[in-house]
């Protein structure tokens, strides 16, 4: 299985989903322990990055324009 | 002065004139509708009832003007312009608005239109999709001034972060709660799929079925149901429910739980991510534990092989030299035996060799006693011919050489004569 390298872009869900399916594999699985120092490896990797992205407190709203009669062109986002 | 003569159609203008000074505004009609009927899928019949008295009118409109699922039997208020139709010469209210009234009435139209959508099985189970479970984009629909607004937003920031709401202010009643809320999902859905929600949240506080009416109305929920980004819909409190709750694809009892519902708990998470960091590394642990027991195990049945072996070797070597001391010593045992034995045949060979010796000496002297030279020695001789001892004269003749051995030295002799004497001495 190979990793793309971390980035800070890579998203929550795919990092939860990542750690999620090392977990799995270190649940069913008949562990090879160089594979698995690996895995643990990036396990501990994706679980600081979750960390740090739980840290953040901020949300963003923005409030979009009614555009009632205008669908098609959004870009004023 | 002779009355004024004039045509049926033109009186039934005058009294269609008279009718319409009748003010619209400021006034409706109430009453209960009967003989509800739709013709051609495009007009509607159904006349007014008094209530009390033995009263009613005709009522015509059309069904795209109808925007309430109406059933006899139901209280309504009317607004409209009333006609007399003068080819059939009746008296007819068209009706320019229709609204229910009392709760009964709105209950039973409630319900008709949630059996509706039923069968249509737009409440499937079957057709609910998942929404994602960590949103990054949450389209919101909702009034900006409501407290479901601020609600929604407080809850999602205790429990999550990192997350843009994409806001589309409307109003959650009144007349214009419905084109709103279904420009709002349009917009929402029109967005490029890069700047679209994962999710829509449809919202607002509790209220009567009144209030309710944009979230109960057919269109909002067709609007709900065809929505391309799956929607969570929260209304009021924990007991209120409207038709957009059944539709929803999460439905949540209040605008909180709706945040609660959309995005999961940061503490929860925060847990769970130390949880699953945790588990792999006891794992990995318990795998390496495992190994290294039994590199353990091996090393100490190893350790043990090796002292039995030694043990073993200490024993074998402890019993050669057991077996070497008595070989020694019965080595040691069987020289003293042998000396033993060479001591008594050498005895026995001394003891033999002097009965030997004075035998030997015996028979020398015997031997001696007989020895011919010693007869010799006494004046014998021995005569020899041809090397051969003459017992007689008869064996020479004369001149045949003789050979006389005396007891000292030898005579050389020729016979001269020869004759036989019977003793010569």
């Amino acid at each position: 299985m190979t990793k793309k390298i971390m980035s800070k872009k890579i998203s929550f869900a795919d990092a939860f989903q990542e750690l999620e399916s090392i977990t799995e594999w270190f649940e069913t699985q008949n562990v090879d322990l160089d594979e698995g120092v690996k895995k643990f490896e990036r396990g501990l990797e994706l679980a600081k990055t979750l960390k740090e992205k739980l840290a953040d407190v901020e949300n963003t709203v923005i409030t979009l324009k009614k555009k009632f009669s205008d669908l098609d062109n959004p870009q004023d986002l | 002065m002779s009355p004024a003569i004039i045509s049926v159609s033109d009186y039934l203008g005058l009294v269609n004139h008279a009718l319409r000074t009748i003010p619209r505004e400021g006034m409706v009609i109430e009453g209960e509708v009967v003989e509800f009927k739709v013709s051609q899928g495009k007009w509607v019949n159904f006349d007014l009832k008094d209530e009390k008295a033995e009263a009613k009118i005709s009522c015509f409109m059309t069904v795209f003007a109808l925007n309430v699922p109406l059933q006899s039997g139901m209280r309504v208020h009317v607004t409209g312009t009333s006609k007399v139709f003068e080819r059939f010469g009746k008296f007819t209210l068209n009706v320019t608005a229709i609204e229910l009234v009392g709760e009964g009435a709105l209950q039973k139209a409630y319900l008709a239109l949630k059996e509706k959508l039923r069968v249509e099985g737009m409440f499937d189970v079957a057709r609910k999709r998942q929404i994602p479970r960590f949103p990054e984009r949450i389209g919101l629909i909702t009034s900006g001034e409501a407290a479901a607004y601020g609600d929604f937003l407080r809850i999602l920031r205790n429990r999550w972060s990192g997350v843009t709401v994409m806001h589309t202010p409307v109003t959650v009643q009144g007349k214009d709660a419905v084109q709103e809320i279904l420009g709002a999902f349009a917009q929402l859905n029109a967005l490029p799929i890069e700047n679209r929600p994962e999710v829509i949240v449809l919202t607002r506080g509790g209220g009567s079925l009144e209030d309710l009416h944009a979230f109960n109305s057919e269109a909002v929920v067709r609007a709900v149901f065809q929505s391309a980004i799956p929607v969570v819909v929260g209304v009021g409190h924990e007991r209120d429910e409207s038709l957009c709750d059944f539709v929803a694809d999460v439905r949540a009892s209040t605008p909180s739980n709706a945040a609660e519902r959309v995005v999961p708990d940061r503490r929860e998470m925060v847990t769970n991510v130390a949880m699953s960091a945790e588990r792999i590394g006891d794992r990995l642990q318990y795998e390496i534990d495992n190994r290294s027991h039994a590199i353990d195990r091996a090393l100490s049945i190893f350790d043990r092989s090796l002292a039995r072996l030694l043990q073993s070797m200490s024993d074998v070597t402890r019993r050669f030299g057991y077996a070497f001391e008595r070989f020694r010593l019965s080595l040691v045992a069987t020289v003293e035996h042998i000396d033993r034995r060479v001591q008594m045949i050498d005895s026995r060979m001394k003891v033999a060799l002097d009965e030997r010796s004075r035998a030997v000496m015996e028979l020398e002297r015997v031997l001696k006693s007989i020895d011919p030279r010693e007869v010799l020695k006494r004046g014998y001789a021995v005569v020899r011919s041809a090397g051969k001892i003459l017992r007689s004269a008869r064996d020479v003749a004369p001149g045949s050489h003789l050979t006389i051995q005396l007891g000292e030295g030898e005579i050389r002799a020729q016979v001269e004569t020869n004759a036989v004497q019977e003793s010569l001495l």
